[in-house]
């Protein structure tokens, strides 16, 4: 898939292939694709604490961190990303796909 | 009741990434067809009429009807193997045809044909005329492709995360220690009870309460309401923080030995907690596993029993140990049946009694019981990135189902066919909030 400038490649659940090439304008159009009709500050806040939390772990963080550094409810959560943070925000943010049940 | 300690089954000791090349050698392959057989009956892998009767039951077929989708097609490669080695005709002419020969190419087919065109949900197999238990074939295919490493990488990867780290989700000791304080946090101010605790590790309780990983780190919200009901209900249970996985995905690859560990590690803490029970929490496969497998892996019936949440629930609020006020839950809720909960665990009732209790407006989707589809995402087909499309493509069924009732909201005792329906509410734009059941119970608590 083309966005922006560059050729995207998503896997069979949608999650980038190669999660190097993420930028925002490519976060902006998978957010498009989980019905995100714009990204509020509190979206980037989430994404980027994955997306950063991910390039230091190599990991997807769990929920708990993600509330507690963005300053988020558990509740509100699944409200942002109604696909919850796994198969939405984690996807949004170009991390590949956490493995197990999700 | 007495337990005997288990000594771990030899497992295959090459822990590559899953079906990355091909197999050193077929033996393992072969010996679990001999083996299989033994115990299923040759019947069951030679008595296929090709009556095609199977093919309407299965949702991959019914999204995409061709022939390879067929259900009696899927393990085709499986039953001319088993004609060649197994029959006397078989082994009277094999050395004039090459048809069903076991060989590297044929064990790949059977790879894509059990893990990527099936969910096990044994739909077929209900509808057989003759009585051929389909899902065990399919099973028997699992078993082949695990005993040579040709298990699809992301669910040998989920299968490697949990034997070695304990959880599937290779989750941290710390780190289920934190979210358990947070979630305790949480719930003493949405029950307004500075009482409440999660109680973790702690021995002599009634009953041990298993969750799925993903309750730790990505859908705490089940977890947090199971909480909640239990202290309401004055429950005396406890986590644990060593083992606490009720998921097995061992048991989905056809790894054996595997789904043997996974079980023993919980038994046995279930033994050195002295509890009296295990909880299992919602969830299709580990049900079947834990409550119908376990046993036979383990060789021993279990020193404890063992049942759903969705019973224990169900008897909370029978017995009048929870109230509930159903007018909480006033939006449209519909129920899917997970296939291994209900058609191959035997809980059909518990769940609709809950519902009919604790929801304002409860509407039965078509079929159900134990003639429900598969959502779609059952059999570890959630875990295999690699058949996404054939995942998202066969709930379609499931999402024309849910959008018939009319529902906003949508139960399900499995946090796995949960995943799949929040993707068909989004993929097939059917706008519907997914709910554990619990969550609904703790919902609509009279506090």
């Amino acid at each position: 898939m083309k966005i922006g400038d560059k050729s995207i490649d998503f896997d069979k659940d949608g999650f980038m292939v190669n999660p190097g090439l993420w930028d925002e304008q490519i976060a902006r159009a998978i957010a498009g694709d989980e019905g995100i009709e714009e990204m509020t500050e509190q979206h980037w806040a989430i994404v980027n604490f994955i997306r950063n939390y991910w390039l230091e772990h190599d990991l997807a963080p769990a929920v708990r961190l993600i509330c507690s550094d963005v300053g988020v409810g558990v509740r509100q959560i699944y409200k942002l990303f109604t696909s919850g943070p796994a198969r939405g925000a984690c996807r949004v943010a170009g991390l590949p796909k956490p493995d197990g049940c999700v | 009741m007495s337990y005997k300690p288990v000594k771990m089954k030899k497992r295959n000791p090459d822990p590559g990434p899953g079906r990355s090349g091909d197999s050193p050698s077929l033996t393992g392959a072969e010996d679990v067809v001999a083996r299989a057989i033994q115990g299923l009956g040759i019947m069951h892998a030679t008595a296929c009429m090709h009556c095609g009767f199977c093919a309407d039951t299965c949702h991959i077929y019914l999204a995409e009807p061709k022939l390879e989708n067929i259900p009696a097609q899927k393990f085709s490669e499986i039953t001319r193997y088993i004609r060649r080695r197994h029959t006397l005709s078989g082994r009277l002419f094999s050395r004039f045809v090459k048809n069903g020969e076991l060989t590297q190419d044929v064990l790949r087919k059977i790879s894509d044909a059990v893990y990527g065109r099936c969910t096990a949900c044994g739909r077929c197999t209900l509808q057989c005329p003759v009585g051929i238990d389909l899902r065990e074939i399919i099973r028997i295919g699992r078993k082949m492709c695990a005993a040579v490493r040709q298990v699809p990488e992301g669910l040998q990867r989920t299968v490697d995360n949990q034997i070695q780290t304990g959880n599937q989700m290779a989750i941290p000791r710390e780190e289920i220690l934190s979210t358990l304080d947070w979630l305790a946090e949480d719930l003493k101010m949405e029950m307004k009870d500075p009482s409440i605790e999660i109680p973790i590790d702690q021995p002599g309780k009634d009953f041990l309460y298993l969750i799925n990983p993903r309750e730790i780190k990505f859908f705490p919200l089940s977890l947090l309401s199971a909480a909640g009901v239990f202290h309401a209900a004055g429950a005396s249970w406890t986590l644990s923080s060593r083992w606490f996985d009720v998921t097995n995905y061992g048991f989905y690859a056809g790894d054996t030995p595997a789904a043997t560990e996974l079980t023993r590690r919980v038994i046995e803490e279930a033994v050195s907690l002295n509890v009296k029970e295990i909880i299992l929490s919602e969830c299709g496969h580990g049900y079947r596993s834990f409550r119908w497998e376990g046993p036979h892996w383990i060789g021993q019936e279990y020193p404890v029993s063992i049942r759903s949440v969705i019973e224990l629930l169900d008897e909370f609020i029978r017995a009048g140990r929870i109230r509930v006020d159903p007018t909480m839950n006033p939006e449209r809720t519909t129920l899917h049946d997970p296939c291994n909960l209900v058609r191959l665990g035997g809980i059909v009732d518990p769940q609709r009694r809950i519902l009919r209790r604790t929801v304002g407006d409860f509407v039965e989707m078509t079929p159900n019981r134990e003639n429900n589809f598969c959502c779609g995402g059952g059999g570890g087909m959630l875990s295999m990135s690699e058949f996404g499309d054939v995942r998202v493509a066969s709930g379609k069924i499931k999402a024309d189902q849910i959008r018939a009732t009319g529902a906003k909201i949508v139960a399900t005792p499995c946090h796995n066919c949960a995943d799949q329906l929040i993707e068909l509410s989004k993929k097939y734009k059917l706008g519907v909030e997914i709910q554990a059941v619990v969550e609904l119970v703790y919902n609509a608590l009279i506090r």
